[in-house]
C-alpha cells in the first residue's frame, strides 16, 4: 500500500475495460483520465475543460457517462469502464457511431468520443427520447464545431436505427 | 439547406461526399498532438503570473527541483541575451517572462519532469516574489495621460508575418494604427437629414477550440528541431522558431496531426516557443499540454470599444460613416494588428457612401493577449453598424430590408479605396434571408426580426502550394500542408482530386502538415484553403490528368480529344487502360509515380499585399427572430438564418456544416460570452464553469442555411471561401432583431440583465 | 494534477467519525466526488487523507416513513437515484423533477445529496426546495446524532452547521397533503442558475394556509422570504397579492455582489421567480416554469 521508493500510498485495482480485464497499481490520486490515456493507451478518452462542463472525457463506468477527468481512478475496482475504443465490433461500427458518420455530426472529432458514448447510456436509458430529452441529456456535452443540429440528427436516426435491430 | 445552384455534372464536385476522417474520428483512433508519444518525452508544466503587471525579484523552487523525476526548470535567466522576442507581427514578446511580467497568467517558470505528476508536485511547491508596477487593464487606462507604457514600442521589431507595410510605431501603449478615408466626411454630414451615433463595446471572448494548445519540442542536438503541435499555420510557426533559434527553415520540422479545433486560437505561435526553449534545457523532447484555463489566457478574441457615426438623406440614402475603434490586444500584440485592419475594412459595411472615414488601433493592456478569433473584425463591428442602418430605416419609414435593398453595393463596386471590387451578389443574398424569416408576416409582443450583412476581407495572402502523387497501383497521395481542424479540408481536397483525376474518393489519402515532407502553404484560416490551396491541389491533379492523357496518347495512338478519364482509366470507344496499366507502360515496370505540382501566387495587378487584397470578400450575413422576456430579459432565438455566398459548394454539406457550427459560435457571442477581467487584470471567470460556451440546449427553434452558388469565387470551379461570415452575420442579426424587439444595445453579450436594462431605457 | 493523499473506507459512521476527529483539518469526507476533486486538482485544498464515506452500509437508501408523513433520503444517494426513485416520484414529485435537472447526467450520476449540501455552494438546486419543504439534516459523529433544520444548516458561503467530525447521513423531508403545492422554479443561462425559488404553499377554501418561500442562489445561502411568507398567509390569491408578495421578496433578498449580475438584476429575478411560482400554484396567469 506504500511505494517504498516514492513513499508514496498505491493501491492495486481490477477492473474489466472494453471487455479485457485489467490489473493496475495505481496512487489514490490517480485520476482515471490519465490511467486511461497514459496506463492503457485509450487516446480515445480526451481531455478538456477539467470540471465536469464539456463532457469530452466522458468514459461509462458500469454502463453509466462518468467525467473521467473528475473521478479517481480507483473508483473503477471491480467495474465495467468502456471507452470509445469498444465500442465498434472489428470494422463493424456500433449503430451510433454510424449514425454520426452518416449525419455528418462529426468535425474536429474531438467532441465525438464523448458525445457518442452518452448517447449510448441514453439510448439505453430512453430508447426513443424526444427533442428534449435528448437536449436534457446532452446538454452536458459540449462541441464548437457542429453547431448541435447534426449531432441531434445523429441522435434521432441512431435510435431508429437501434429500434430497428434491437440494441446491441 | 436551400441550394440556389446550376445543375451540375461533376461526380464528385458539388455532391454530400461524407467526411474520408469521419471513422478514424467516430472510433477513438483519430490522433493529435497530446496522443502522440515521443521517445524519451518529458512533460511540461508552468508556473503562471499572479500580477497583471509586476517586476520578477525572485523565484523560490522550494525544492521543486527536488522532486524525484524533475529534470529541468526554465526560468527567464535561462533565455536572457539568449532567446530574443518572438511575434509573428510585432516581436514584443519573450518565451517565457523576463525580469516582468505582463499579465496574469504568463509564464514565468516551466518545468520538464518524468511524468505529468512530479512536473505538478513540482509546479505547486513554487512561488515567485514581485514587485508590483502600474498596470492598465482596460483600453481607456492604457491610452490615459501618463499611463505607464508596457514596450519600448519604438524600439520593437517588427515580425516576419504582419503583412501590413510599415507599422509606424509611436511611444505609448499602440501597437497599430490603421486608418483610411474617401471623400470627406464633414462635408457629406453637412448635407445628411438624418444622422445616427453612438458609443459601442464589445467584449474579449474566448474561442474554446475544445482541446487546448498543445506543443511537443524534440531538438536533434543544437541544430536541428522537431515540432508536433496542435497549429494551424505550420509554415509560420517554422520561419518563427528559424528566426527565433537561428536556425535555417529546413532544419525546424513542424508536424500537425488532427486538431481539436481551432477558430484562431491557433493561428501563429502560441505555446512552441516556450516549449522549444524547455526540451533545449532538459535535453529531452519535452510535451507541454494547456488545460483549457491555461488556454484562456493564451489567446482570446479582441475587446473593442468604438465610436461610430452614420449619415443619410431623409429619403434613406446613405451618405457617410465615420468610426474610432479600439482593439484591446493585451499584453502582446499576437495578431492584432491585423485584426484591427480587418476590423477597420470591415466597418463601413457593404454600402455606398460618398464618404467614409476610419480610424483604428490596436492598444496594450495588461491583460491576457488577444489575437485571431474566426470572422475577427467583422464580428466587431458589424453588429454596432448594421443597428445604426436599421436606425436610420425606423427615422425616414423604410424597414430593414428596404435599407439595404436601396444602399447595399452592387458586384463589382469598390468596398474601399483601391483593393478588389465587391464580387458578390448582396442584394440577391438578403432577399433570401429575408423571405427564410418570413419576412414582413406579423409578429406578436416582444418579437424581434433582424438582417445583417456585412463583409470580411478573406483568405489571406494568396500563397499555396500541392503536391499530387499519382501511384504505380493507381491509388493517390496528396500532399498540402493546409491542417485538418474539423473544416473537412482532407474531404474537399480529395473530391478534387477525384474530380480531376475521375478516381474513386477511397484511393486518395491527404498526408497531414509536415514541413519537411508536404509543400508549402501560408496557413489555415480567413477562410482561404478550399479557395487557395483548393486551387493549388486542382493545378496538381490537373498536371497528373495532362501526364496521364499524354501517355494514354502514346499508348493508343489517338488524339487527346478522343481520350476521356473515366473510373480510374483512359478510355476510347469501349476500350480502357487504367491507370496502373498506363504507369507501367510509362516506366516499363510496375513502379514509379506520376507527379503533379501545383502553385497559387499573386496575380495581374496582385502583389499579394494587404492593400491589393483580399483574395475575395466573404460575405457575412444573418437573419434572426428573436422572443424577449420583459421580466427577466432573457433571450430566446426562434429563427436563424444564414446565406453563404460561396461561389459554389464542392460539398454542400459541409457548407452547411461551417454554417451551423459559424451560427452557433455567433449566437454565443451575442448572447453569452464574455471574458470579465477585474480591476487587477484577473481573469474572472477562467474556467468553463463560469465561463458558458453555448450548449444543445442553447439551439434556437429553427435554423435555415442557405447556399448561394453564383460561380463568382476565385477559386476551384469557381468557389470561395465559407466558414467565418455565419458568425458575424448572425451575431449582427441578433443586435438588429433585439433592436426590432425595442431592445438597443449599445455592448454585447446581449446578457440578460442587459436586455433587461435595455428595455427599460429609451433610445437616445 | 491532485497532490498526495491516502484513502481510508471506513465502514461504519463512528469509524469514519473517529478518522475525521484523528485527522482534523488534514482529513476531507470523500463520496461522489463532484465538487471536492475540482478543488483538489487545483490544490485549493490539499487534505492528506480521503474519508471515503462510500462503502458505509445503508447511507444511500431512499424509504417513506410507515405514516407517509417523512420521506428518509440516505446522504449517498445520488442526484439521479433521487430522481429515478419511485418512492420520491410518488411523496414528492417537484423534488425528483428539481434532482432531474441538476447539472448534467454525469454529475447527476456521481453527485450525492450530502456532498451537496455539505459543501453548500449557493447555486445549489435541492438546498433551496428543501428548506421550502421543512426539510432536516441529520448529523451523525462517534458522539452520536443531532438533527438540524434544513434552513438553519446552511450558515454562510460554503459554510453549514455540520461539525468537522460529523457526518450528514440523511435527509429527513416531510411529504405534504394533499392541497399543498411544490413549486421550484429557477433562471438559468450559465452553468449554474442564477436565482431559484421554492414555493410549498397549502390553500383552503379560497385562501392561502401558509406558504413557505425561499429564494436561493443569489445570496450566501438560500432564506425564507419570512416577511412575504406572513403577508401571504391567510389571504386570498389575486394577482395583486402576488403583485405585493414579489415586491416583498425583491426587498428581503439580501444578493451578493458579483461579476455576472448586478443586485437590481438578481433582486428583479427573485420577484419574477416569485411571481411566476405563485401563478403556477394556483394556476393562474400565462407564465410558465423559467426551468
Amino acid at each position: 500500500m506504500i511505494d517504498t521508493t516514492t513513499q508514496r500510498p498505491t493501491r492495486t485495482i481490477r477492473a474489466t475495460v472494453n471487455g479485457a480485464p485489467v490489473e493496475l497499481v495505481i496512487e489514490p490520486r490517480d485520476l482515471l483520465l490519465h490511467v486511461l490515456r497514459d496506463r492503457l493507451g485509450l487516446y480515445g478518452v480526451k481531455s478538456s475543460c477539467d470540471v465536469q462542463v464539456c463532457g469530452a472525457c466522458t468514459v461509462l463506468v458500469d454502463g453509466a457517462p462518468v467525467s473521467s477527468c473528475t473521478t479517481l481512478a480507483l473508483e473503477i475496482d471491480g467495474k465495467r469502464v468502456e471507452t470509445i475504443e469498444g465500442m465498434a465490433t472489428g470494422n463493424d461500427l456500433h449503430p451510433i457511431q454510424q449514425a454520426f458518420v452518416d449525419k455528418a455530426a462529426i468535425q474536429c472529432g474531438f467532441c465525438t468520443p464523448g458525445m457518442v458514448l452518452t448517447t449510448k447510456a441514453l439510448l439505453t436509458d430512453i430508447p426513443r427520447p424526444t427533442r428534449a430529452e435528448i437536449e436534457a441529456y446532452l446538454g452536458g456535452n459540449l462541441c464548437r464545431c457542429t453547431g448541435y443540429w447534426n449531432i441531434l440528427d445523429a441522435v434521432e436516426d441512431a435510435a431508429e436505427r437501434m429500434a430497428g435491430e434491437g440494441a446491441r | 439547406m436551400t441550394r440556389h445552384a446550376p445543375p451540375t455534372d461533376t461526380t464528385s464536385i458539388g455532391h454530400d461526399v461524407p467526411r474520408v476522417d469521419a471513422v478514424s474520428k467516430v472510433t477513438g483512433q483519430a490522433r493529435y498532438a497530446g496522443d502522440l508519444q515521443v521517445a524519451g518525452m518529458l512533460h511540461g508544466r508552468i508556473w503562471r503570473s499572479d500580477r497583471a503587471h509586476a517586476r520578477i525579484i525572485r523565484i523560490n523552487l522550494n525544492g521543486a527541483d527536488r522532486i524525484p523525476g524533475v529534470v529541468a526548470i526554465l526560468t527567464g535567466d535561462d533565455i536572457r541575451g539568449v532567446v530574443p522576442n518572438y511575434g509573428h507581427a510585432l516581436k514584443d514578446r519573450p518565451p517565457i517572462a523576463v525580469d516582468v511580467v505582463r499579465f496574469v497568467g504568463e509564464p514565468v517558470v516551466a518545468v520538464a519532469a518524468e511524468t505529468l505528476t512530479a512536473a505538478s508536485d513540482a509546479i505547486a511547491l513554487i512561488d515567485v516574489e514581485f514587485e508590483d508596477l502600474p498596470a492598465v487593464v482596460t483600453i481607456d487606462a492604457a491610452l490615459a495621460d501618463g499611463a505607464p507604457a508596457l514596450h519600448d514600442t519604438v524600439h520593437l521589431k517588427a515580425g516576419l508575418y504582419h503583412g501590413l507595410g510599415d507599422l509606424n510605431l509611436v511611444p505609448g501603449n499602440v501597437c497599430y494604427h490603421h486608418a483610411f478615408a474617401r471623400g470627406t466626411v464633414d462635408d457629406a454630414f453637412a448635407e445628411a437629414d438624418i444622422i445616427v451615433e453612438g458609443e459601442y463595446t464589445f467584449p474579449a471572448v474566448f474561442q474554446y477550440a475544445m482541446e487546448p494548445h498543445t506543443t511537443i519540442a524534440e531538438w536533434i542536438g543544437d541544430s536541428e528541431l522537431v515540432v508536433r503541435s496542435s497549429c494551424q499555420h505550420p509554415f509560420l510557426v517554422r520561419g518563427e522558431l528559424a528566426d527565433l533559434f537561428g536556425l535555417a527553415v529546413n532544419d525546424v520540422r513542424v508536424i500537425v496531426p488532427f486538431l481539436g479545433g481551432g477558430f484562431g486560437a491557433k493561428s501563429y505561435t502560441k505555446m512552441e516557443p516556450i516549449t522549444c526553449c524547455l526540451a533545449k534545457k532538459a535535453r529531452r523532447p519535452v510535451r507541454i499540454a494547456n488545460s483549457v484555463d491555461e488556454s484562456m489566457v493564451t489567446t482570446r478574441r479582441h475587446g473593442m470599444k468604438a465610436w461610430m457615426r452614420t449619415g443619410a438623406k431623409a429619403d434613406g440614402t446613405l451618405l457617410a460613416r465615420q468610426v474610432r475603434a479600439w482593439f484591446d490586444t493585451g499584453a502582446y500584440a499576437d495578431n492584432g494588428p491585423r485584426v484591427v485592419a480587418t476590423g477597420a475594412d470591415a466597418a463601413p459595411g457593404p454600402y455606398r457612401w460618398e464618404a467614409v472615414k476610419v480610424d483604428a488601433w490596436g492598444v496594450y493592456t495588461n491583460t491576457s493577449p488577444a489575437g485571431s478569433y474566426r470572422a475577427f473584425g467583422a464580428t466587431h463591428l458589424q453588429w454596432a453598424g448594421e443597428t445604426q442602418i436599421d436606425e436610420i430605416g425606423r427615422r425616414c419609414g423604410l424597414d430593414a430590408l428596404q435599407m439595404r435593398e436601396k444602399n447595399l453595393l452592387e458586384a463589382g463596386e469598390y468596398v474601399r479605396p483601391g483593393g478588389k471590387p465587391l464580387d458578390a451578389d448582396l442584394k440577391g443574398d438578403i432577399r433570401k434571408a429575408a423571405e427564410a424569416l418570413d419576412w414582413g408576416s406579423p409578429k406578436g409582443p416582444h418579437v424581434g426580426r433582424g438582417l445583417s450583412v456585412g463583409l470580411l476581407a478573406a483568405g489571406a495572402q494568396p500563397v499555396s502550394t500541392a503536391i499530387v502523387r499519382l501511384e504505380a497501383d493507381g491509388s493517390a497521395l496528396l500532399l498540402v500542408s493546409t491542417t485538418e481542424v474539423g473544416q473537412g479540408t482532407r474531404t474537399v481536397f480529395s473530391q478534387i482530386v477525384a474530380e480531376e483525376l475521375q478516381m474513386p474518393m477511397g484511393r486518395i489519402k491527404v498526408i497531414g502538415a509536415d514541413t519537411q515532407n508536404t509543400p508549402y502553404d501560408r496557413s489555415t484560416g480567413a477562410s482561404r484553403s478550399t479557395t487557395l490551396a483548393g486551387m493549388a491541389v486542382l493545378r496538381a491533379a490537373r498536371e497528373v490528368r495532362a501526364q496521364l492523357l499524354a501517355i494514354a496518347r502514346k499508348v493508343t495512338g489517338l488524339p487527346d480529344a478522343a481520350i476521356t478519364l473515366e473510373g480510374g482509366a483512359a478510355r476510347h470507344e469501349g476500350e480502357a487502360w487504367d491507370y496502373p496499366t498506363l504507369i507501367r507502360k510509362h516506366f516499363g515496370m510496375v513502379g514509379g509515380e506520376l507527379i503533379g505540382r501545383g502553385e497559387v501566387r499573386p496575380e495581374g495587378n496582385d502583389d499579394g499585399s494587404y492593400a491589393a487584397g483580399p483574395v475575395f470578400w466573404e460575405v457575412c450575413l444573418g437573419g434572426a427572430e428573436v422572443e424577449v422576456d420583459p421580466a427577466t430579459g432573457k433571450v430566446h432565438v426562434r429563427k436563424a438564418v444564414s446565406v453563404a455566398d460561396v461561389g459554389k459548394a464542392l460539398n454542400p454539406r459541409l457548407v452547411e456544416a461551417q454554417e451551423m457550427g459559424g451560427a452557433m459560435q455567433g449566437l454565443g457571442n451575442a448572447l453569452y460570452e464574455e471574458m470579465l477581467f477585474d480591476a487587477t487584470g484577473t481573469l474572472v471567470n477562467g474556467s468553463l464553469y463560469d465561463y458558458h460556451v453555448p450548449t444543445i440546449a442553447d439551439l434556437p427553434d429553427s435554423f435555415s442555411s442557405n447556399i448561394v452558388e453564383n460561380g463568382d469565387g476565385p477559386g476551384p470551379y469557381g468557389s470561395k471561401g465559407v466558414g467565418e461570415g455565419a458568425l458575424a452575420g448572425i451575431a449582427a442579426a441578433v443586435a438588429t432583431a433585439l433592436a426590432d424587439a425595442g431592445v438597443y444595445l449599445d455592448e454585447l453579450p446581449a446578457t440578460p440583465e442587459r436586455v433587461w436594462r435595455g428595455l427599460h431605457r429609451k433610445q437616445d | 494534477m491532485i497532490g498526495v493523499f491516502d484513502i481510508a473506507r471506513p465502514g461504519s459512521v463512528a469509524e469514519a467519525s473517529a478518522l475525521l476527529r484523528e485527522h482534523g483539518p488534514d482529513a476531507a469526507i470523500y463520496a461522489g466526488g463532484t465538487e471536492l476533486l475540482i478543488l483538489l486538482k487545483d490544490r485549493l485544498l490539499e487534505p492528506s487523507l480521503l474519508v471515503d464515506i462510500k462503502h458505509i452500509p445503508g447511507l444511500d437508501a431512499i424509504s417513506l416513513d410507515p405514516c407517509g408523513c417523512l420521506l428518509r433520503i440516505g446522504a449517498l444517494a445520488t442526484h439521479r437515484e433521487i430522481e429515478r426513485s419511485e418512492t420520491v416520484r410518488a411523496a414528492l414529485p417537484e423534488l425528483a423533477a428539481t434532482e432531474a435537472n441538476v447539472a448534467n447526467i454525469r454529475v447527476r450520476h456521481a453527485g450525492t445529496i450530502g456532498g451537496n449540501l455539505s459543501f453548500a455552494e449557493p447555486h445549489s438546486d435541492p438546498a433551496t426546495l428543501l428548506i421550502a419543504l421543512g426539510a432536516t439534516i441529520a448529523l451523525e459523529s462517534d458522539a452520536g446524532r443531532r438533527e438540524v433544520p434544513a434552513e438553519d444548516f446552511f450558515t454562510g458561503f460554503l459554510s453549514t452547521a455540520r461539525e468537522p467530525e460529523e457526518l450528514l447521513t440523511e435527509v429527513l423531508v416531510p411529504t405534504v397533503e394533499p392541497g399543498t403545492t411544490v413549486i421550484y422554479e429557477r433562471f438559468k443561462i450559465h452553468e449554474r442558475p442564477s436565482a431559484s425559488l421554492g414555493l410549498v404553499m397549502d390553500i383552503e377554501g379560497g385562501k392561502i394556509g401558509t406558504a413557505r418561500l425561499v429564494v436561493g442562489c443569489i445570496g450566501e445561502r438560500p432564506v425564507r422570504m419570512i416577511r412575504a411568507e406572513a403577508m401571504l398567509a391567510g389571504q386570498a390569491p389575486s394577482p395583486d397579492l402576488f403583485a405585493t408578495a414579489a415586491a416583498l421578496v425583491r426587498e428581503e433578498t439580501d444578493p451578493t455582489v458579483d461579476a455576472f449580475e448586478s443586485g437590481d438584476y438578481k433582486r428583479q429575478l427573485a420577484a419574477t421567480l416569485t411571481l411566476r411560482a405563485l401563478e403556477r400554484a394556483t394556476g393562474s396567469g400565462a407564465t410558465g416554469g423559467a426551468r
